[in-house]
């Protein structure tokens, strides 16, 4: 069964399209990264996956049912980009409160301690630090036990260390068959925390697969010579070649068959080629070809 | 539910401004000029000083307690996030509003208790039971067009605007309706002004109670106007408020 399936969905905000005819599936138990640039789409895929927006156009289905009535019987827990918590109440007052409005709750102590918020329980929510606060809105998304879990850039405000612990315990939740979205501008959080990548690019799904996938069959690799004064026409259709740059007289052809691209480069062309360099794409590279503006 | 109201109340009571603003201001207040004034007896009523300012001082309690309690924390939850985490989970929008205004109208009962158990013990004020049980009744449940107010202040503005707003409007409410000093001292004009006020009308139910008089049927219908306007209102904003765009 999906837990998340996107349907040709598309979300206008006057003249700007948030979400361009986005179509996804994510089957239950899995675990994802949405990984876009900002302004891709990705909070607002989210906050319709949560019923705070409405498609303009399309269908979303959270285990079958619409959002709201997903959130109404408790399927789904969220962290959002922002939110303060009420300054008056402690950690585990704000936790107790949150969870009892779940039909399925998860018990007090197991959501202190999925969170690290054992020692913090009775402290007020005015004297948490950044860092605190995030572990106490992490505590809320999963305190009704949901099935579906969504974070929307979950570590933006947090130090390093406190990303390791985060993602930790991202993954024990993870770890009792629960689905999650969570969405990243972070390619390592991608990569190192999830066991799919769908990058997303002005509205719509560029890249769909796990990290590896991504990192071979898109960037692949690239090959860069000096150029000169050489007309760089008919680069771009070497055999493999994917993309064409030309920068300060240097010449970078973005390949998925680099054999084939230099054989040609060299056989096909009568180009004087000079200084040639190898890369392996990283998925730096990857994200960064995907998510251009083409 | 329940939960959600324990809660409201309990974040408020532990809220300083709360404190100081609605329950130790009025109370202050009362035994300040009750030591003053306590033993004169209006004019035009017939009722001794002491149980006018306590009328006056639990009706300034209760009203700044409604607006308190509402406009700036409702704003602030909406403004900080806190709204949409709520939003996310199953409680129905409607109970978030629900809650708010019943506990809104507990965190009324310390400023009327407070004061009626100061004007006892202090100036030993005393009424028949009916007249107490009457005044407190109506005491209470009169707020409901302030506490409107204030759900709709927070509904509409943001916490730095709402915040002036809520104390412009309970300050404004409180001294145009009496509670500080009487109407008859005003100039025409602004007593004109204050006569359609909801306040003047929660302040005069509350004087024909204690004078022993059963309340004056124009005070009844204006506030029960008032409280039907103000509730629609308030209902109307925030339903805009929680849109889902």
């Amino acid at each position: 069964m999906n837990a998340i399936s996107f349907t040709d969905v598309t979300k206008r905000y006057g003249d700007v399209l948030a979400v361009d005819g986005l179509d996804l599936e994510v089957p239950a138990g899995s675990t994802v990264a949405l990984l876009g640039p900002n302004g891709a789409g990705k909070s607002t895929s989210i906050n319709m996956l949560l019923g705070l927006l409405r498609p303009s156009a399309g269908e979303i289905r959270v285990f079958g049912e619409p959002p709201e009535t997903a959130v109404a019987h408790g399927e789904i827990g969220a962290m959002l980009q922002e939110g303060e918590l009420i300054p008056e109440l402690t950690v585990a007052e704000t936790v107790d409160f949150v969870r009892r409005l779940y039909p399925n709750p998860l018990p007090r102590e197991e959501i202190l301690r999925l969170a690290d918020l054992t020692e913090l329980a009775g402290r007020r929510a005015n004297r948490l630090s950044g860092g605190q606060t995030q572990r106490v809105r992490f505590a809320l998304a999963v305190a009704g036990g949901p099935r579906l879990l969504l974070l929307d850039e979950p570590t933006a405000a947090m130090d390093v260390e406190s990303r390791r612990t985060f993602w930790e315990n991202m993954r024990r939740y993870a770890a009792q068959g629960r689905t999650i979205l969570f969405a990243t501008h972070y390619l390592e959080e991608a990569d190192e925390n999830s066991d799919r990548v769908v990058v997303i690019a002005r509205g719509r799904v560029v890249a769909d697969g796990t990290a590896a996938e991504i990192k071979a069959g898109v960037a692949g690799q690239t090959v860069s010579f000096r150029l000169g004064d050489q007309p760089a026409a008919g680069l771009e259709s070497l055999p493999g070649t994917t993309g064409v740059e030309l920068q300060a007289g240097r010449v970078t052809l973005r390949t998925t068959d680099l054999d084939s691209t230099v054989e040609a480069l060299y056989r096909k062309t009568t180009l004087d080629v000079r200084d040639l360099q190898v890369h392996g794409a990283d998925l730096e590279d990857a994200f960064l070809a995907l998510t251009k503006e083409s | 539910m329940t939960h959600y109201l324990k809660v409201e109340v309990l974040r408020m009571l532990r809220n300083k401004r709360y404190v100081i603003f609605v329950v130790a201001f009025p109370l202050g207040f009362y035994l300040l000029y009750s030591n003053l004034w306590g033993a004169q007896t209006d004019e035009t009523t017939g009722i001794k000083g002491s149980v006018l300012l306590m009328v006056n001082m639990a009706a300034y309690g209760a009203l700044a307690s409604s607006v308190m309690s509402t406009a700036v924390p409702w704003a602030q939850e909406r403004h900080s996030g806190w709204l949409r985490q709520l939003q996310i989970t199953p409680l129905p929008a409607w109970a978030i509003l629900a809650t708010k205004l019943v506990a809104s109208l507990l965190l009324v009962l310390p400023a009327l208790v407070l004061v009626g158990l100061a004007a006892v013990l202090t100036q030993h004020v005393s009424l028949p039971a009916g007249q107490w049980a009457g005044l407190l009744a109506f005491m209470w449940i009169g707020t409901i067009p302030f506490v409107a107010l204030g759900l709709a202040i927070g509904s509409m503005l943001r916490p730095d605007t709402a915040q002036p707003v809520a104390m412009i409007s309970m300050f404004g409410l409180a001294l145009l309706g009496g509670l500080w000093f009487p109407t008859s001292l005003m100039p025409e004009a602004m007593r004109n002004v204050a006569r359609v006020l909801p306040s003047y009308d929660y302040a005069g139910i509350g004087w024909r109670i204690v004078a022993g008089q059963a309340p004056y049927g124009p005070d009844v219908a204006g506030i029960v106007a008032w409280a039907v306007a103000l509730g629609a209102v308030a209902v109307f904003v925030y339903r805009r408020a929680v849109v889902r765009a």
